[in-house]
């Protein structure tokens, strides 16, 4: 199945396709992939991070379906 | 609506703010001076000569609690302003109950970590409460790379998204400010029910 990932700002440059951009792509996943196993495939840092699945909050236990879009958002310091 | 219509929605509103720093507190002083009519003020720190190059607090005030000192001078600003004063660090499991009556949230804490549990926790337990969060202020790179952007359903994120207090950057008054009034101006929007795209 295929989902929507948007990776933001120090994630950008774990696209699988290389690219820079925080746009998102659209990367294959096997069906019924839950968020925290798309994290671990992409690489992502163990940091503070905000999960979006279709714009609303999500946890690494939710399982994605086709067509999902998925964001990922690593706050950082400063206030 | 009528330019009264617009003053009343503002007096009306209620804001959370977390955190009574460099962002919290300019945020709270933009939002008295545009007529916001309640807000709850969640600190736990006390104010110390350091942050006076960037927060809205006067030499006099340093050893207050940031949370009590603020509201003094948000009363001096607007003596009609209605303030919660809380002092306490958020945690998950208390955070709630603390922002459950706001119209609007305001992230406005220094540390990535705290960021995201506020974040998550506002966005799981109260997710139709419009939230606005920063990320990405510190150093002197150009102003003009802070933006507001609508990044989920009631997720509001105001920053350059990548200048990190921790990699040694400066806070400076003015980049803090510029972020400040992002998210102050990003409330009032949101309050007014004109939506970020």
């Amino acid at each position: 199945m295929n989902v929507d990932v948007a990776l933001f700002a120090s994630l950008a440059s774990f696209q699988p396709d290389g690219m820079p951009g925080r746009h998102s792509r659209s990367v294959e996943f096997p069906d019924g992939i839950p968020v925290g196993q798309v994290i671990e495939s992409l690489g992502l840092p163990d940091e503070p991070r905000v999960i979006f699945v279709n714009g609303r909050h999500a946890e690494e236990s939710d399982v994605l379906a086709e067509g999902d879009r998925l964001a990922i958002f690593p706050p950082v310091g400063g206030g | 609506m009528l330019t009264a219509d617009l003053r009343s929605a503002l007096r009306q509103a209620k804001v959370a703010i977390i955190g009574c720093g460099g962002l919290g507190s300019n945020v709270a002083a933009m939002l008295v001076r545009s007529g916001v009519g309640e807000l709850t003020l969640v600190d736990f720190d006390r104010v110390e000569e350091d942050n006076l190059n960037r927060q809205m607090f006067f030499r006099d005030d340093i050893g207050r609690l940031k949370a009590e000192a603020l509201a003094d001078i948000l009363r001096r600003i607007d003596p009609s302003v209605l303030l919660k004063v809380v002092v306490e660090r958020v945690a998950a499991d208390t955070l709630v109950d603390l922002v459950r009556e706001a119209d609007v949230i305001v992230e406005a804490v220094d540390t990535a970590g705290d960021k995201a549990m506020i974040v998550n926790t506002c966005t799981t337990e109260l997710p139709d409460t419009p939230l606005v969060t920063v990320s990405g202020l510190a150093g002197s790179d150009s102003a003009n790379r802070i933006v507001t952007e609508r990044i989920a359903d009631n997720v509001y994120l105001v920053g350059d998204l990548e200048s990190d207090v921790r990699s040694g950057l400066t806070l400076y008054a003015s980049r803090v400010m510029v972020a400040a009034a992002h998210e102050a101006h990003v409330v009032i929007r949101v309050l007014l029910g004109q939506l970020e795209p």
